[in-house]
């Protein structure tokens, strides 16, 4: 496989993960900004997501359809859906010729959705969780689709590489901003906060089967990092990437495999084997900082070993 | 509301040869859609052709404007109803265009080597020197099978009486086959069982015929040679159509700096190290090929890569080096030059045309300039042309002046009053002036031509300009049995 063509995959992939996780994100917030007793304040999402300065973002961080139409359609924010979409659609467009006819036109369509101006103006008028999930369900589309049909080849192996290394850091970003909102404090007791936070990476039922004890910071930090099961977790993403990695493997370019697979071996021990208490002991920020340091580094190796053509 | 109204603001002039009227009846091959059409009401009409649109939106059948940094999608506009050629115009079209390329070909091959034409005095040895296409870089290399002309989309165009006539023989990168078979995609959507029903002949062959043709070219002898097609990019607005070609071939789809060259060998770079290449199908221009040999500051093309085409270890499709045979002042000596190399008259003529550069000839023309039209030789999609009839005074003055500075650069034709052909316009049926493009294939094994082609048509009424940079669309073309 061309490595243009890999490079475009793996980025096409990152974009759409991207983009669930941040449609996701807007629709709990949203919801949450409704059922909040003070003020919701949308700061820490601005923070995460977008580059703000904290002027502008203190001034907006109480209106929600601001923040919602920032977030979706802003063509000056660089980080909004429309621009990640508008992305990914131009990778998906330099290669259609190694993806299917059925995934390039539901991303075609996915970027006609999203500059439609009715919508834009929905967001500002009418219920904007309708329009989110309008948005969700054409995400949700693509990864049925590129499942049902892509054939599994090179091709999927980096679409899923993209894919589950974004997925890495967004659910490591996450927590860690999540966190320091609450000053990493990890003994306050807030059913409603930790309740949407689960809520945004779908990880609400999963939380309730496996704890009993109500809503505790110990064990949100578990299910997001260490839960093997949790399709968001951290572990699952790794293990993931993984996974579809050492599909790369053959004679040819052997070198940069064992060098990758090192990499990825080694940060998979490091959230494997450890415990919420070790995490703990170590501090919440510089863990996930260290684990997204990790996956941020596996990202530049694969740039240098197999993405590197001009 | 039952269509009879459909045809009744049809008028066609008589000065024009309309496909589907003669006189007052519908010709025979037309009747079959005619019918179809009177069946539905206008808003099923209606319906479908916004339906077609849709499905061109979706599937990104589109070409990317950018103004003020914003992308805007476009698409080719397309009428939703077929032109139909019967089968004896196309037998006759076939035979035309298949006689045309054998001796483009033969041209191209004698230019670049014995120039037994120029020694025999039947095309003039300044016409072909000052061509700017005309590349030494190609003297005396023998290309695979001696074949130049892989991939030729030749326009024609009818006159009043309903000739066929050549207009230009498109023999570098011509474009559009993938219109012919969206189009073709489209029209079996919105008008179910319609084509079966007229026994229209199949255009699906084109990509492997073409895939066909590119394996056979392969310097190197192996079962599973690497093709690849070499776009110049996603910003290139017939982007769509090299991804619809790979896609339809299962080759590669490459950029310039996909390639590299090792050794007087082309390789692409790949995540599992170098590949060596065997065809290159390109739709970059020969000046942006190869930057050590044509334009230094391209960056569509690969530096070397003419050296490895000039040492026989990569195939290039289509040739370097064709655009002296398609020049506009060349063209003039098609006819001639079917009659030198195979001894037979031309099935299909060529329109009259007279060189600028030639003092008689040119002082007929500007005298005429109002019956005329002035093309440059080397330019393409109905770019810096003079319509003569409808250009005004201050704009055949200008232009006089821009001749007069390089006539050789100039030829012009008396202007054909293309055919018509009808379109449907909000609710009826109206004539608009069509040309049609057929793409022929040459291969070691002869020459095909898919029975189709691109018709198009200049939408704006009473309009000649069929080019889709000036306000063109495109209709699916059928050919019967």
């Amino acid at each position: 496989m061309l490595s243009r063509v890999a490079d475009s995959l793996y980025w096409m992939s990152r974009y759409m993960e991207r983009t669930d996780g941040i449609l996701r994100m807007l629709k709990i917030n949203y919801a949450s900004s409704q059922d909040d007793i003070q003020e919701f304040s949308w700061k820490p999402v601005l923070r995460i997501f977008t580059y703000l300065d904290e002027e502008t973002s203190t001034a907006i961080a109480h209106q929600s359809r601001t923040v919602l139409q920032y977030m979706v359609t802003d063509k000056e924010n660089a980080n909004s859906v429309l621009n990640i979409i508008t992305r990914a659609r131009e990778n998906a467009r330099s290669v259609q010729d190694h993806i299917t006819k059925e995934l390039w036109q539901c991303l075609n369509d996915f970027y006609h959705t999203i500059r439609d101006e009715q919508l834009v103006r929905g967001l500002h008028s009418d219920d904007p969780v309708s329009i989110l999930d309008v948005l969700i369900r054409q995400g949700l589309l693509y990864y049925g689709i590129a499942d049902v049909t892509m054939a599994r080849g090179e091709g999927f192996s980096f679409i899923n590489i993209g894919k589950f290394l974004e997925r890495g850091v967004q659910s490591a970003d996450i927590l860690d901003v999540k966190f320091s909102d609450r000053g990493y404090d990890v003994t306050r007791q807030d059913t409603t906060y930790w309740k949407y936070l689960l809520l945004s990476i779908s990880g609400y039922e999963l939380y309730l089967k496996t704890y009993r004890s109500g809503f505790e910071a110990r064990n949100v930090v578990e299910l997001i990092v260490l839960n093997e099961d949790f399709p968001r977790s951290v572990i699952y993403s790794i293990n993931q990437l993984q996974r579809y990695f050492e599909r790369l493997k053959s004679d040819r370019n052997k070198e940069a495999y064992r060098k990758i697979d090192f990499m990825i071996g080694r940060i998979r021990s490091k959230v494997k084997y450890t415990t919420v208490e070790s995490i703990f002991q170590q501090g919440l920020h510089a863990y996930l900082n260290g684990v997204k340091e990790d996956l941020y580094e596996i990202g530049i190796a694969f740039n240098q070993h197999y993405f590197a053509y001009s | 509301m039952q269509t009879t109204d459909l045809l009744n603001s049809y008028y066609v002039d008589t000065h024009t040869w309309d496909e589907m009227y003669a006189r007052d009846a519908i010709r025979q091959q037309y009747k079959g859609v005619v019918d179809f059409l009177q069946q539905m009401s206008i808003d099923e009409l209606n319906k479908k052709e916004e339906f077609a649109k849709r499905m061109f939106m979706s599937q990104g059948i589109t070409f990317t404007v950018y103004s003020s940094g914003e992308g805007i999608e476009k698409i080719f506009p397309f009428d939703i109803i077929p032109r139909i050629i019967t089968a004896s115009e196309w037998s006759y079209i076939e035979s035309g265009i298949r006689q045309r390329l054998k001796a483009l070909n033969l041209f191209l091959k004698d230019v670049y080597n014995n120039q037994f034409i120029i020694k025999d005095g039947i095309v003039p040895v300044d016409i072909v020197y000052s061509c700017p296409h005309f590349l030494r870089e190609m003297h005396g290399f023998p290309v695979p099978h001696d074949i130049y002309v892989h991939i030729a989309g030749i326009d024609l165009i009818r006159d009043q009486d309903g000739t066929f006539y050549i207009l230009e023989d498109n023999l570098r990168t011509p474009s559009g086959v993938s219109y012919m078979l969206e189009n073709r995609e489209i029209t079996k959507r919105i008008f179910p069982d319609l084509i079966p029903r007229n026994n229209v002949r199949t255009v699906t062959e084109y990509p492997d015929i073409l895939h066909r043709n590119l394996v056979s070219l392969s310097p190197r002898q192996t079962v599973n040679p690497t093709i690849v097609l070499l776009t110049p990019g996603i910003y290139n607005s017939a982007y769509f159509e090299h991804t619809t070609l790979a896609r339809l071939m299962g080759v590669e789809l490459v950029e310039g700096r996909d390639l590299v060259i090792d050794n007087h060998r082309v390789f692409m770079k790949t995540t599992a190290g170098l590949q060596q290449v065997d065809v290159i199908y390109r739709r970059v221009d020969d000046e942006f090929l190869d930057p050590l040999v044509f334009k230094p500051d391209s960056m569509l093309g690969v530096a070397g890569i003419m050296s490895a085409y000039r040492k026989g270890n990569v195939a290039i499709v289509n040739a370097v080096g064709n655009g002296v045979a398609d020049d506009k002042a060349i063209y003039a000596y098609v006819p001639a030059m079917i009659r030198y190399y195979l001894n037979e008259e031309p099935i299909l003529k060529n329109v009259p045309t007279y060189q600028l550069g030639n003092l008689e000839e040119r002082e007929y023309v500007l005298a005429n300039i109002e019956r005329m039209v002035v093309k440059k030789t080397n330019g393409s999609g109905g770019y810096g042309m003079l319509m003569g009839n409808s250009a005004t005074d201050e704009e055949i003055a200008s232009y006089k002046a821009e001749i007069l500075k390089d006539p050789r650069q100039y030829i012009g034709q008396p202007i054909i009053s293309l055919s018509s052909a009808p379109c449907y316009m909000h609710g009826r049926l109206k004539p608009r002036r069509v040309d049609l493009r057929p793409f022929a294939l040459c291969g070691p094994d002869g020459i095909q031509i898919v029975p189709g082609g691109l018709t198009r048509v200049a939408l704006r009424e009473g309009s000649l300009v069929v080019n889709s940079s000036q306000g063109g669309g495109s209709k699916d073309t059928w050919v019967l049995i």
